[in-house]
């Protein structure tokens, strides 16, 4: 291998991160241009930049439909991706991610079953004050899945073992579900249906003002804990013996990662490959293990692959929005895949 | 045991070590071990494999408490130390086969910065110092913008040996440094630490099988004997006999004049053998091994065996002529010699 400049990896570094935010700023237009409905670029700006002037049906649907879409897709794929991150340095696992882990499942478990006895709650007189305790609840129990991976893992070391249970628990989870939709009235059992298949655009802007603030505290916890990131990187014993007291900070990182997962599981169902892809394509554009550029990499890639995706989820053309969870794995899939085949072995990051 | 200074530099007064499940006996490793480190020593800890090496290093670092008895680092127990602190006063060297793509050597060897920079490690003028430094001084200058993954096993172990320096602590411990390498990468490591206990007055632990080297290369063997813990000069070990606790198996002897472990067989008899220099040492060795005594005295009885060496001076023209019945054979090379007398003595009588 040729010695490398490390002034031109800087440079480099600095030239991908550039574009990854301008790309960001074109797919955010490029998403609230695109939907079922075409309408003309000029009266979507025009809508954005001056609501008063604007026409009232355009606005609507701008400002109430596809903005808070956009800004959704830009938080869930940051904080998917992010807690894709955390994962797989954490558990030392290239292919772990939320969704595999089988956090996505803890939260959405926690969801049903919190739907299900709420339901008869509210026929008492009991009403949901906002969206806290929904998004409080997918939190309880991604953290609840996440600590259970953890005394696994810490039990049998093996990759591949966790893995495997993470597929069981999401199996498991999702029978329980199942169960839970039997008993459940039929239109709470579409409303689940559709969850289920995942969707940016069922959050309301009243659950924006509780996923976004939850989104961004979960994204400052990690980026307060990038620099023991990359010691969790060498093993627990280097952690260690680098001074990073090893409980607690895996405690905040986990906490960081139930917010993020959660969060976003809660409010637009379970979506996967997202988690696990784009923390591989961050490690592979910038050719860097260190947490101090690949978390906000991942985090700006993460935004960048879920407008993507939602854009080619309502291609013109198309008359309806094809699920989100659908156009993320068939993208993320094949990225997994050929990571797979490049690393061979698959035993570390 | 004579000790001259009153507080050596670390010091464990009997120390029992091991996990403890639910109480009871059950989870003690060791029990009531005692010994010291002092300033510039390479200590060699020996024993046999489950001896409970790795645990007892473990311990030292403070990773799992002393179930009895004390651990003390400079006079202070190893538990009043917080983890930070302990990171400026140990570092360490795990047996583990690091496998991190995406990651520079250089970038390894900083990693030993960690516990002197800021939340977001970053490297002020003195850390990039110390790393250069510790790369030079383990002969890594050339590989320092090569990536972990592309090093050979030994080039591995000197950068996660630089990273240790790298960490300014007056204690390097590692566990089974040499496990894993070819003959003269185990040299060059053993070299390289020794030196770096001289030159920088480093107090270096470390954990081997590797006996042969220890003997040669260690100040101090730590050996875990049934008996608990004995410590000395790696002579001291051979003189006093201590050697032959490490091996359970009657068949396995320690040779006191080569310094090297040898397996005994079946007598064969005697051999006696003329010639000289190390053609008459390994004709020696290979007849010892055939499971002959050899002698080589000249006034002897004839014996059933006698060998003659002949063309010393050129290892082209070397012979080895058997004297066994009416006529002398003579063969080329040792193994044809061997080769020869194997099937004599398969023959029946």
């Amino acid at each position: 291998m040729t010695p490398i400049n490390p002034i031109l990896d800087r440079q480099r570094e600095r030239g991908l991160f550039v574009l990854l935010a301008v790309l960001l700023g074109l797919f955010f237009i490029a998403d609230i241009l695109s939907g079922s409905v075409l309408l003309p670029a000029a009266e979507v700006l025009q809508a954005l930049i001056h609501p008063s002037r604007a026409i009232e049906t355009v606005k609507t649907i701008v400002l109430d439909f596809r903005l808070p879409k956009a800004i959704t897709a830009v938080v869930a794929g940051t904080a998917l991706s992010v807690s894709g991150l955390q994962m797989q340095t954490i558990f030392r696992n290239p292919l772990a991610g939320p969704y595999v882990l089988g956090i996505s499942a803890g939260a959405s478990l926690a969801v049903a079953l919190f739907a299900l006895g709420f339901a008869p709650l509210m026929t008492l007189g009991v009403t949901l004050s906002g969206s806290w305790p929904l998004a409080v609840v997918a939190w309880a129990g991604a953290f609840a899945v996440l600590l259970l991976v953890l005394f696994v893992s810490s039990r049998v070391n093996d990759n591949m073992t966790v893995l495997i249970l993470g597929m069981l628990f999401s199996s498991a989870a999702g029978a329980v579900v199942s169960i839970l939709q039997y008993f459940s009235s039929e239109s709470m059992l579409k409303a689940f249906i559709v969850w289920t298949m995942g969707s940016l655009g069922s959050i309301t802007t009243e659950q924006l003002t509780v996923v976004v603030p939850a989104i961004v505290a979960g994204i400052l916890l990690a980026l307060a804990k990038m620099k023991d990131l990359n010691a969790f990187l060498l093993g627990e014993t280097y952690a260690r013996s680098l001074g990073v007291p090893i409980f607690r900070s895996r405690l905040w990182i986990f906490l960081s990662a139930s917010i993020l997962a959660g969060t976003v599981t809660a409010f637009c169902g379970p979506i996967g490959f997202v988690g696990i892809a784009v923390p591989h394509l961050a490690r592979v554009l910038f050719r860097t293990s260190d947490h101090r550029v690949l978390l906000p990499a991942t985090l700006l890639l993460g935004a960048n692959a879920m407008l993507l995706s939602d854009i080619i989820a309502q291609l013109p053309g198309l008359q309806a929005t094809l699920p989100i969870n659908s156009v993320t794995a068939l993208l993320g899939i094949p990225i997994v895949i050929w990571m797979i085949i490049r690393n061979r072995k698959f035993a570390t990051l | 045991m004579i000790t001259s200074t009153p507080a050596p530099l670390l010091e464990a007064d009997r120390l029992s070590i091991g996990y403890l499940p639910a109480g009871g006996d059950s989870g003690f490793i060791r029990k009531e071990i005692s010994f010291t480190a002092e300033r510039g020593e390479l200590v060699a800890l020996i024993g046999p494999n489950g001896s409970g090496k790795s645990t007892l290093l473990k311990t030292l670092t403070g990773f799992i408490p002393p179930l009895k008895g004390s651990v003390r680092w400079m006079g202070k127990p190893v538990g009043s130390y917080t983890p930070a602190e302990l990171a400026r006063l140990i570092s360490y060297v795990s047996t583990e086969n690091l496998r991190l793509p995406n990651m520079r050597v250089a970038d390894l060897v900083a990693y030993g910065r960690f516990p002197y920079t800021g939340w977001l490690g970053r490297l002020r003028e003195e850390d990039l110092q110390m790393v250069s430094t510790s790369i030079r001084k383990t002969g890594l200058s050339d590989f320092a913008r090569r990536e972990v993954i592309t090093l050979s096993d030994g080039e591995r172990q000197r950068a996660l040996i630089a990273r240790a320096l790298a960490q300014n602590t007056p204690f390097i411990l590692l566990d089974e440094p040499t496990a894993f390498l070819d003959v003269s990468a185990k040299y060059e490591i053993f070299q390289l630490l020794r030196q770096l206990a001289r030159t920088e007055g480093k107090t270096i632990l470390l954990s081997t099988h590797d006996l042969n080297i220890a003997l040669r290369e260690a100040d101090k063997f730590w050996m875990l004997t049934p008996a608990g813990c004995t410590q000395g000069a790696p002579e001291d070990a051979v003189l006093q006999g201590w050697l032959s606790h490490l091996f359970t198996h009657p068949q396995i002897g320690f040779d006191k004049t080569g310094g090297d472990f040898y397996l005994k067989t079946e007598p064969a008899g005697t051999a006696q053998v003329k010639g000289q220099g190390d053609a008459l040492i390994w004709t020696s060795r290979a007849l010892t091994r055939l499971g002959f005594s050899v002698v080589t005295e000249e006034n002897l009885p004839l014996p059933p065996l006698s060998i003659t060496i002949t063309g010393e001076e050129d290892p082209n023209h070397l012979r080895w002529l058997l004297h066994s019945g009416e006529t002398p054979l003579t063969f080329s090379s040792l193994h044809a010699l061997l080769s020869y007398l194997r099937q004599e003595m398969q023959k029946p009588g």
